[in-house]
């Protein structure tokens, strides 16, 4: 190690020059850079030294000038962007993102401005096109190169890592190999661009650690520059976080393309990954590369290298922190977890997807297949390219489907899969699966891999170093790698307990928000009664969803998630494609799995930052995925908090257990880079896990770095990683010791974890925070990207599915996103409707009850018969309570449904609405146009033509015809003509009392005005006398004069009448005009 | 079509191109007006269209020379929608004709004189039609109908442009009856308010000003407004005012005309020479007008039945629906007639009896109540002189002029 840290100091220093000539113009660039040199030369000391170093350089470069701060935390940031983008893949994103994310975290929108702002992020863009394409020599090409790496990453994350390396292998093995040591690499083009990745992740990690706890003092106020470099520490973790995010975005943009974006995670944990060997190796490497381009630039470095001294000052703080860094960092993790919680809940999320990334790391190895590769344009399919810059904007999300789109990728996919498990299996070492099977696959794959990309397979080898750093070597001089540490560990301990559990929540809740509709519970069912037929992503994403369960109860509710998820990636034809490694697991209320993975907590929570990011653009897309992300990401957040610790305490462990202080600060180092690649790291640790491949990977890298060091480490790794990570996950004690670390940084500084891990547990389904999590990822993507109009959001995707099974429910506006837990699924809402129809309650009741399915209606779109009944039912009710507010409400969604062509008792309520237009529009024209929308057809039906000929009694003012109309009505007509009653008796009194003299009798007026029924009067006296009271008392309120006759009857006096009628003021008026508004009323009628 | 040759089809656009200039150069606004007519079909245009589809590069032939490029925005559109509607693609025609109104707009408001209301009135007119054909043929496809709005707030531009002080103003009118067409056609009529409420009550508009032909399509939307409203006094007046200033030779204006005012008079008891209605082929009226002669009902409501979407369409379903009472008012009449034949001391008296059975005869099952009721409407609406003696079931008649007629009046409510 201490060879390669040699060789890689080497190289950094030369690289460094370089890199701080790209940071020149890059101006963030440079400081990012120089800090890198800073780092490299802290590496070139001891390796243990070499984080120490790094954090002072990266402490320094913050102190060191307010500008760097400014400029150098965006420039760090940037360049940790680079770095970590370079690493991560989500580089140009990423980058931006980070630059943007320092600032704040909407970094997406900056994407571009990013770019803008970052000539050398654009260069570098620009670079990686032309690098990819022309292989441009720019001075920046190298840097573009390291951007085209990063760059490639992210389109990698499917198809860019791949067409990165494959499509720019030509591309960037040519910029690459013409500056010459990455043509080393080269047999791998790819390679070559990986090791420029790797080594420009390297400088990145340098400068990551710098930058980012410049990053963090900036971006964490918390972190007073004095904890500057605990701040620092976390705010690199925000950097990694934000790059994450930015991964995430990608990611998040994959997550439909889980596949997609696992390759992207992959090949920025390869990139990563690469990058940490690379630092060692690759810097070597770079340092050529640097020399042809931009040597000169390279040489402006020591500018920058200024600025690693201060960094350098700084980092002894770190140094000094890196265990009390630890401990802050992880207390800033925390409360960045918390503070940022959503973030990091995302960045969990992400996370899982950059554990799933983990094969794609694999899938580096895969890229050592570059042969394969090569074969598959899709690769080469630079469209990830376009992507990335897409993925700034937020179609991204459409590109990831293209990643998944690539046929390559699955088979990547399949490679990497096996990988995976493998991965998983190290990961898992601890756990149950396939550990040995895993590492042997891993290594069988990655000899494959690696053969053909040697570059890769350093990768790799780093990813794997990381994992064995981790494992082995928990430097706690990096809480940022142990951060990363802990978040690979989450990583894999999520997969592992996918593993175990295989699937369920995994699947359900990453998924589809988008399938939701499509979901098919038999596709869904099958897959996993399959597990031959999936993905063994899948199934190891299964497993994972699984192991995250602590009971059975979960355990059930996982896998009814999951079911859906897989019906629905099934129906979308992603399941093969997806890649389900990255898939963000569900959010389980458990938290025993994050103490155990407390390292996977941790990365999970560090990638959760970034993921935050990418949520919010997932959220856009989808609806349930996010929510689920979320709470995944709060969930990781939680844990992350624990993880750290655990996974301080992993890392502490495995540097005991495993590699000297060489290895282990080359681990720390790795560590550092895994930080910064969260997501990366998770992956690396997959990778590590299949720790052949790192193996292999340090070799190779040793072998391209030329330095001792490697074979050393890779040894140390190997060993580390076995005894390290299997011991560790497998030994009951290490769970003990881990949980007790973890409920020790709850109770410290983890409250907000504690809260977290207790809202999951609360929720269970996570319904609330769904919900929650959608509408702030809503909010979020508005925040971020104001490019982003409400019309680009896909509200299709964000159609909720109920899960609700209460009948029985109250109605209450919305006033955020509909939490799926509180919605009732169609069966549930037709039993609804059954029990209100049945319901004996008074109408308030039922009209509440019937709102709620309405809302639920709405809220799912079920648009139906069920509906069409829902609303008829609603009509009705209305009506016969004289609601006609509501009833309006519920004609106006008929006539749309009806015109759907949704079958109803259509004429039963265009009937209705008739009557309606005329019983309250005096407008003729009104009545016309809706008399002349009736088809033949329903002038026919009964109810129309009653209707219809109340209509014509009205306007003819024939008060005999309406009245027996009135008494004739079909269906619920006689509740409208009801409105009309009483001016249709004035009118009739009035037309009385002037057509005739000298008297009309009570009784024929009663009869006539619909006082009673004909019938009722013959058969009943008693009834008729007290219709004729009625009668007479509505004749006096009305001004009539009443006369007795010589027979004792009451008699109209129609000439004194004809004078004295009035239409008395309505005894229910209201100030407002509407009576119905009056509660007292209204509870009266409705009782 | 016949094949046209390049060099043909370049000379017909450049001829096309050199007559649009100049017609504007020359302020002739009526040869521009003929340039403009997309839809009249005329000879010349449809050769340019062919030639328009054969050489396809109008856009340089324009751009290349000064003269022609002073007025690319108009006429390059303007091409674009001939070619488009020649080959029946009206969609895209009325696109570009919205294009190139747009363009001609923005000149016309820089012309300080009017010369060019010929041509104005021709856009706002072809605007109007393309629309209508663009949303047929975007019906017919499934799609939304949408260019006649689009039209219609075009027109509202263009009306903006025209109402100010100046000589442009006399060409509101037009753009407002343009308007109500659009209006009219989408069933959107109380839009047409604003528009009146400016040309009623804003200064610088005096109504006389306008040109006659306008004023007549103004006075006919407006009538039909009233009709709607069912202000049939208002509606007679303006409807009148639009017969009578009609040009005599338009027929097909004059009957769109009866057909409104037709009804309002018979709402006024005023009732049409039945040569009026065969000579303008208003036929659907004529039971009507014999039923309310005959007062048969029967016949009526017959009428009504048969012409039930028609009139429904029109809007005038409901005016002559209340034309039943006028029947019934006439068929009491006759009885009132026969009765004094027989028996003129009594004939003031006429018994519900009597009624329903004239009612039975003309197959109107009525019971009594019903009929009492109607005798009670018509006197009240004051149809009837008298009154109804319920004890005995008798409608007494006053003795003097009983029935009296309406006059021009509209029956009271």
């Amino acid at each position: 190690m201490s060879h390669q840290g040699a060789s890689n100091t080497d190289t950094m220093a030369h690289l460094e020059p370089n890199s701080y000539q790209y940071m020149d113009p890059n101006q963030g660039a440079s400081s990012a850079y120089s800090s890198l040199n800073t780092g490299v030369p802290s590496t070139t000391a001891p390796w243990t030294m070499k984080w120490a170093d790094n954090n002072s350089t990266l402490n320094g470069v913050p102190p060191s000038s307010s500008y760097y701060h400014g400029q150098q935390n965006e420039p760090l940031a940037r360049d940790n962007k680079d770095v970590t983008n370079a690493a991560s893949q989500a580089v140009p994103a990423s980058s931006l993102g980070t630059s943007h994310g320092p600032q704040e975290h909407t970094g997406y929108s900056s994407y571009s401005s990013s770019t803008d702002t970052y000539s050398h992020d654009n260069t570098g863009y620009q670079g990686y096109y032309n690098g990819y394409q022309q292989q441009t020599s720019n001075t920046y090409s190298q840097q573009v190169g390291a951007y085209q790496i990063s760059g490639a990453p992210y389109q990698p994350l499917t198809s860019v890592d791949n067409s990165g390396s494959y499509a720019g292998s030509t591309s960037y093995s040519n910029t690459y190999y013409n500056t010459g040591d990455y043509q080393t690499a080269g047999g791998y083009s790819s390679g070559t661009n990986n090791n420029q990745s790797t080594s420009w992740s390297d400088g990145s990690y340098a400068n990551y650690p710098s930058h980012q706890y410049s990053n963090y003092s900036s971006l964490d106020s918390n972190g007073a520059h004095n904890s500057s470099t605990v701040a620092a520490a976390p705010l690199s973790y925000e950097q990694q976080y934000k790059q994450w995010a930015d991964y995430y975005s990608h990611t998040a943009s994959d997550v439909s393309c889980a596949p997609g974006t696992e390759n992207i995670s992959a090949t920025s944990a390869s990139a990563q990954s690469t990058q940490i060997p690379g630092v060692a190796t690759c810097y070597s490497i770079s340092d050529t590369q640097p020399p042809p381009p931009g040597t000169t630039s390279w040489r402006k470095g020591p500018s920058s290298l200024e600025y690693p001294p201060s960094q350098e000052s700084v980092v002894p703080g770190q140094s000094d922190t890196t265990n009390g860094y630890w401990k802050q960092g992880t207390s800033e993790f925390q409360s960045h977890h918390t503070s940022q919680t959503p973030t990091y809940s995302q960045a969990s999320y992400s996370q899982a997807p950059s554990y799933t990334q983990t094969p794609s790391y694999t899938q580096t190895p895969s890229y050592n297949y570059t042969p394969s590769y090569n074969q598959t344009p899709s690769y080469t399919q630079t469209p990830s390219y376009t992507q990335t810059p897409s993925y700034t904007q937020t179609p991204l999300y459409t590109q990831t489907p293209s990643y998944t789109q690539t046929p390559s990728y699955t088979k990547t996919q399949s490679y990497f899969q096996k990988p995976l498990d493998l991965d998983p299996v190290p990961y898992e070492n601890s756990q149950d699966l396939q550990k040995s099977a895993s590492p042997q696959r891993s290594n069988s794959q990655y000899p494959l891999h690696q053969i053909p990309q040697s570059y890769h397979s350093p990768i790799q080898t780093v990813s794997s170093f990381d994992a064995r750093r981790t494992n082995k070597v928990q430097i706690p001089t990096n809480p940022r790698i142990a951060s990363s540490l802990t978040f690979g560990l989450p990583k894999t301990d999520k997969d592992s307990p996918t593993t175990d559990a295989v699937t369920k929540p995994a699947y359900v809740s990453v998924s589809m928000p988008k399938c939701d509709t499509k979901v098919l519970s038999h596709d869904a069912a099958d897959s996993m009664l399959k597990p031959g037929m999936f993905p063994a992503s899948l199934r190891a994403y299964v497993e994972r969803a699984l192991a995250r369960c602590k009971n059975d109860v979960q355990k059930t509710a996982c896998q009814t998630i999951m079911k859906e998820m897989i019906t629905k990636a099934s129906a979308d034809g992603t399941l093969f494609t997806r890649n389900w490694d990255i898939e963000p697991l569900f959010p389980l209320p458990d938290m025993d799995g994050h103490k155990k993975d407390n390292s996977q907590n941790s990365s999970i929570g560090s990638a959760l930052p970034k993921y935050k990011r990418s949520p919010s653009r997932r959220s856009k897309s989808r609806w349930e995925p996010l929510p689920e992300e979320r709470l995944v990401e709060k969930l990781a957040s939680v844990n992350q908090a624990s993880v750290k610790e655990v996974s301080w305490d992993l890392v502490k462990e495995r540097e005991q257990t495993g590699s000297g202080g060489k290895n282990e600060s080359k681990e720390d180092g790795w560590n550092n880079a895994k930080f910064l690649q969260s997501q990366q790291q998770i992956q690396s640790k997959n990778l590590q896990r299949p720790f052949k491949k790192p193996r292999f990977g340090d070799t190779y890298s040793v072998t391209e770095n030329g330095d001792a060091s490697s074979d050393s480490e890779k040894e140390q790794g190997l060993t580390a990683y076995y005894s390290g990570a299997v011991a560790l996950a497998n030994t009951p004690e290490e769970r003990k010791r881990r949980e007790s670390r973890s409920k020790r940084f709850e109770k410290g500084q983890g409250q907000h974890a504690e809260i977290k891990h207790s809202r999951p547990k609360v929720v269970g389904s996570g319904n609330l925070y769904t919900k929650r999590a959608s509408a702030m990822v809503l909010a979020k993507s508005y925040e971020d990207g104001g490019s982003r109009a409400v019309e680009d959001i896909d509200w299709d995707s964000l159609t909720v599915r109920g899960t609700c099974q209460e009948i029985e429910k109250r109605y209450l506006r919305l006033t955020s996103a509909p939490d799926p837990a509180t919605v009732r699924p169609e069966e549930v809402l037709e039993k609804a409707l059954q029990m209100v129809l049945s319901s004996q309650k008074n109408y308030l009741y039922k009209c509440d009850q019937l709102k709620s399915i309405r809302q639920d209606l709405t809220v799912q779109r079920i648009r139906n018969e069920l509906t069409v009944k829902v609303y008829e039912t609603h009509a009705r009710i209305a009506l016969e309570a004289g609601d006609l507010p509501e009833y309006n409400q519920c004609q106006s969604q008929l006539k749309i449904l009806y015109a759907e062509g949704i079958k109803g008792c259509h004429m039963e309520f265009s009937a209705y609405n008739l009557l309606c237009v005329i019983l309250h529009s005096s407008k003729s024209r009104d009545l016309v146009s809706s008399m002349a929308r009736l088809s033949a057809e329903a002038k026919k039906n009964q109810a129309v033509k009653h209707a219809l000929d109340v209509r014509a009694a009205v306007t003819s003012g024939n008060y005999v015809l309406f009245f027996r109309l009135y008494k004739a009505a079909p269906n619920l007509n006689t509740c409208l003509m009801d409105l009309y009653v009483e001016k249709m008796r004035y009118e009739a009194v009035k037309c009385m009392s002037r057509s005739y003299r000298p008297t009309v009798p009570l009784s024929f007026i009663a009869e006539v005005l619909g006082f009673v029924s004909s019938l009722q009067t013959e058969k009943n006296d008693e009834k008729n006398t007290n219709v004729l009271e009625e009668c007479e008392e509505w004749l006096r309120a009305h001004g009539a004069c009443l006369i007795v006759d010589s027979n004792g009857d009451m008699q109209l006096d129609t000439k004194a009448s004809s004078s004295s009628l009035f239409m008395p003021e309505p005894e229910d008026a209201v100030a407002h005009g509407d009576a119905n508004l009056a509660v007292n009323d209204f509870l009266t009628r409705t009782a | 079509m016949s094949y046209i040759s390049m060099g043909e089809a370049h000379r017909r656009i450049t001829d096309y191109l050199n007559r649009f200039s100049d017609s504007i150069f020359s302020q002739d606004a009526l040869s521009l007006k003929q340039l403009i007519s997309i839809s009249s079909n005329s000879s010349s245009l449809l050769s340019l269209a062919d030639g328009l589809n054969v050489f396809q590069d109008a856009n340089r032939l324009v751009k290349q020379s000064d003269r022609f490029s002073q007025f690319g925005e108009i006429a390059v559109p303007l091409l674009r929608c001939l070619q488009n509607y020649r080959i029946n693609r009206l969609a895209e025609a009325y696109n570009s004709f919205e294009k190139s109104a747009n363009a001609f707009l923005q000149e016309f408001r820089n012309w300080e004189s009017a010369w060019a209301m010929e041509a104005l009135y021709a856009i706002a007119y072809e605007i109007r039609v393309l629309a209508e054909m663009a949303d047929r043929e975007l019906a017919s496809l499934g799609k939304t109908p949408e260019k006649l709005k689009a039209a219609g707030s075009f027109l509202m531009k263009m009306f903006g442009a025209l109402a100010g002080k100046g000589p442009k103003r006399i060409g509101a009118l037009n753009v407002t009856c343009q308007l109500f067409k659009v209006y009219f056609k989408l069933g959107t009529v109380n839009l047409c308010r604003s528009v009146i409420r400016s040309i009623e009550t804003a200064k610088i508009f005096d109504f006389e000003e306008f040109p006659v032909r306008d004023k007549v399509t103004y006075m006919y939307y407006t009538g039909r407004l009233e009709v709607y409203n069912e202000n049939f006094l208002a509606a007679d007046q303006k409807l009148e005012y639009a017969l009578v200033y009609c040009n005599p030779r338009s027929e097909g204006n004059i009957r769109m005309i009866l057909k409104y005012l037709i009804p309002v008079k018979l709402s006024l008891g005023i009732i049409p020479k039945s040569w009026l209605l065969e000579k303008h082929n208003l036929g659907e009226y004529h039971d009507i007008v014999l039923a309310l002669k005959r007062g048969d009902l029967r016949l009526l409501r017959r009428a009504l039945q048969e012409h039930e979407d028609q009139f429904l369409r029109s809007g005038v379903y409901l005016v002559l629906e209340k034309l039943e009472l006028q029947v019934y008012q006439r068929l009491v009449k006759k009885i009132h007639i026969i009765q004094k034949q027989k028996d003129p001391s009594k004939a003031h008296q006429v018994k519900l009896d009597v009624i329903v059975k004239a009612l039975r005869w003309l197959e109107m099952d009525m019971d009594v109540d019903e009929v009492e009721c109607i005798m009670a409407i018509l006197i009240y609406k004051n149809l009837m002189k008298g009154y109804f003696a319920h004890k005995s079931k008798v409608v007494v008649l006053s003795k003097q002029d009983p029935f009296p007629k309406l006059n021009g009046k509209p029956v009271n409510s």
